[in-house]
């Protein structure tokens, strides 16, 4: 198993990054210091949601069964700090949309896929024991990819001042649902008691419509001048 | 020849008177005088008790009888003797014949009693006591039957229950032709015998060891009670209780002809008169050792009194206490003797301790250890009746087929163990079950393996703590194996913990990496004409915008 396997997750996690990377030209932009920029500013996040949470919010003292949805409910809603954090990033890049989006979600998701599963893959793949999660987890790292995608377009066409009016309904559903898609799902295994390889889908899924979604809007405000 | 006495007889009454008479006084006193009576039939009755207990009288009054027989179903009962026969015997037909005052009562009983049904039996011994708690002035008596005496009975049945059911004329020639049966005692009136001795008898083994030791009592009244007393033959009550009483006196006897078994115990054995009324002999016993004479051993140290009564049957046994034995008598020990001897090699028998206070306001006594209870000594009644009420006590159906040796042997064998235990203070001598299960379970819940067993374990110290209980000099001693040329080796790492991984096999890595890689190639294709969705896209927006 080990380091081969170690290897397998790294490479499937790591490679759509690398290739969006490359492809979508910010190589030539020399956006790489931004990228990081951006990762640094999600490590700055993530830190201040973490003592928001550890400050405010009780420990979960119910049975294990149970699922305490407001308190759930009221912890995602911290995750709208993501977003606030997005836009920061977004704002101090001078350029287009699209290279603003794109700068944000890969120093986004890189920072993400580093802080949260370079460790636990290391750990656990390169381990004897073989165990499904591992490549998982690299696939949901590329779901996550998309994801930040999604939400950075959404968030910059949120914040653009000529937005249309009838797009401002939608352009908020769709940040509502970027901000509670974790809920959402955790709402959803713990209601259907769906399978690990059966979430993923679900996600996959979810996070396909989404930034479908985005991606009408953002081609529909783009190209209607 | 006729001729020549005619002539004689002519000369006779020709010739002078005396001479006549002379001649004929004797035939003729011959032919008148009475003659000696020969009963029809002749047989032994036996009359039923009569007493008087504490002044106050039980039984029958009247001993003679010489009246006409009849049975109950006759309409006309006074003054005849009623016979009846155990067979159909019932309190109410004996009460009808009392109300009609009768002359006398004759119960027939047969002769092997054994082969009566038992709801017969059990019946007559329940009416035995009320029969004699009514004083009657009729006479009682009981007679064994025999074919005589059976047909007597009938013919006598016949003429009694066909009185009411003949016409008038028939009753006329019945009366003066009628066979009947006139029923005559031999001897005189009842009346009290002075002077009569109950006899009791003591015997006793003495204990070796000094002074002033402990005395066991054993007693048990050989008299026996029934509603006729020749006929009471005690078979159980208390026969076995004699027999056992005697055969515990020759083991113990046995045993005290050795030093060896020589026990630091005073036995006596005491065999009363007078038990069915109210323990006459003990009460006087007593009264003698303990108020009249200066020393004796029931004044001293006595441990216990056992009284025997009716052993010799049944599966049970119930130790009769006025006061339940309290913890650390002889009394109590030998109530968990009999308790252990019973549980661990009698099992089939039902042991139990039953209390009943003394109570002084009862006629009688119920068991004969109340005697002793009065006096203040320990004392309790083995027996194997439930209750001192019950009727099998005091019966005449209570012969020798009612005891049953095998059951009496055991009842023996027995109370001779217990009664061993206590004497020969065995008490805590006996194997225990507790102690070899408590031990086993304990050695038994950990590994015991030499090579887990070193010199600091709780087995070993344990075991040393054990031993250090019940001997003296408890040592250690430790052997080590020789360093040049050891006699045994021992190893470690005796206990490990294991882990199970899940694995796949090395193709499967292989597999995975083919399958990533042609996703990624996917991936691949996929960001590169990204352009190819965005316009697309582009297109399907573009005419709604371009519309117009």
């Amino acid at each position: 198993m080990t380091l081969f396997h170690f290897g397998n997750c790294f490479a499937l996690a790591y490679f759509p990054y690398f290739i969006t990377y490359k492809c979508s030209g910010l190589s030539e932009y020399n956006a790489f210091w931004r990228c990081v920029q951006a990762g640094a500013t999600y490590l700055f996040v993530q830190l201040c949601k973490m003592l928001f949470l550890a400050t405010f919010f009780p420990t979960w003292e119910g049975g294990v069964g149970a699922y305490d949805f407001v308190g759930e409910f009221m912890k995602a809603t911290v995750d709208l700090a993501d977003l606030l954090g997005l836009h920061l990033v977004m704002s101090r890049n001078a350029g287009k949309g699209e290279y603003k989006i794109m700068v944000a979600a890969m120093g986004w998701a890189t920072a993400e896929l580093v802080m949260s599963r370079c460790l636990p893959l290391w750990v656990g793949a390169r381990g004897i024991e073989f165990d499904w999660k591992y490549i998982q987890m690299s696939f949901d790292s590329n779901i996550s990819l998309v994801h930040y995608i999604a939400t950075a377009s959404v968030v910059w066409m949120f914040t653009r001042y000529d937005l249309p009016k009838s797009f401002r309904l939608p352009v908020t559903v769709l940040l509502a649902l970027c901000v509670y898609k974790a809920f959402l799902m955790e709402l959803f295994v713990h209601v259907f008691l769906l399978g690990s390889w059966t979430v993923l889908l679900v996600k996959a899924v979810l996070t396909g419509a989404i930034s479908l979604c985005s991606l009408f809007l953002f081609v529909t405000l783009v190209h209607s001048n | 020849m006729f001729e020549e006495a005619s002539e004689v007889f002519d000369n006779m009454f020709k010739s002078s008177f005396p001479l006549t008479f002379i001649v004929f006084i004797p035939a003729v006193l011959i032919l008148v005088s009475p003659l000696p009576a020969e009963a029809s039939h002749e047989f032994t009755v036996y009359r039923m008790q009569q007493y008087d207990l504490q002044g106050q009288p039980y039984g029958t009054r009247n001993a003679i009888l010489n009246t006409e027989a009849r049975t109950v179903e006759a309409e006309v009962l006074s003054r005849r003797c009623v016979i009846m026969r155990l067979a159909d015997f019932s309190y109410d037909k004996y009460q009808k014949a009392l109300r009609q005052s009768a002359g006398a009562v004759v119960i027939i009983l047969p002769r092997n009693m054994s082969a009566m049904p038992q709801d017969i039996v059990q019946q007559f011994m329940e009416l035995e006591p009320e029969m004699l708690a009514t004083e009657t002035i009729v006479p009682v008596y009981f007679a064994m039957e025999d074919d005589e005496l059976l047909s007597i009975y009938t013919q006598t049945l016949t003429s009694s229950s066909s009185q009411g059911s003949l016409s008038a004329a028939e009753v006329l020639l019945h009366t003066a032709t009628a066979n009947g049966f006139q029923m005559v005692t031999s001897g005189a009136q009842s009346k009290a015998v002075s002077d009569w001795a109950i006899t009791s008898l003591e015997g006793r083994l003495a204990g070796v060891g000094g002074e002033d030791l402990p005395t066991i009592v054993v007693v048990a009244h050989y008299d026996s009670f029934g509603v006729a007393p020749w006929l009471s033959y005690g078979a159980d009550s208390n026969g076995s209780g004699v027999s056992m009483l005697l055969e515990l006196a020759r083991l113990f006897s046995k045993l005290y002809t050795y030093k060896r078994t020589h026990a630091a115990y005073n036995l006596l054995f005491f065999l009363s008169g007078g038990g069915k009324f109210n323990y006459q002999g003990t009460k006087r016993w007593l009264e003698d050792n303990l108020d009249h004479t200066d020393s004796s051993l029931l004044q001293d140290n006595v441990a216990f009194v056992l009284c025997l009564d009716t052993l010799g049957n049944g599966d049970s046994l119930h130790l009769h206490v006025s006061k339940p034995p309290k913890e650390g008598t002889p009394q109590y020990s030998l109530l968990k003797e009999l308790e252990a001897v019973v549980a661990s090699q009698y099992p089939e028998v039902k042991f139990s301790m039953v209390h009943k206070k003394i109570n002084l306001a009862d006629d009688m006594l119920a068991w004969e250890h109340e005697r002793f209870g009065i006096r203040r000594l320990p004392a309790f009644t083995l027996s194997h009746l439930p209750s001192h009420r019950l009727a099998q006590r005091s019966s005449i159906m209570d012969v020798r087929p009612h005891v049953d040796v095998k059951k009496l042997s055991r009842n023996t064998k027995l109370v001779a163990e217990a009664l061993a235990r206590v004497v020969y203070n065995l008490t805590e001598k006996q194997v225990q079950d507790e102690q070899l299960s408590a031990v086993v379970d304990w050695l038994t819940a950990q590994p015991r393996a030499a090579q887990l067993v070193d010199k600091d374990s709780t087995v070993v110290s344990t075991l040393e703590y054990h031993l250090g209980r019940y001997l003296k000099d408890v040592k250690r001693h430790y052997v080590k194996a020789d360093k040049r040329d050891p006699e045994f080796v021992f190893y470690d790492q005796l206990k490990q913990t294991m882990n199970a991984y899940r694995v796949k096999p090395a193709i499967f890595d292989l597999l995975l990496a083919v399958c990533i890689a042609a996703y990624l190639g996917m991936v691949y294709l996929a960001i590169q004409n990204f352009g190819v969705l965005y316009s697309v896209v582009r297109r399907i927006t573009q005419p709604k915008a371009k519309a117009h």
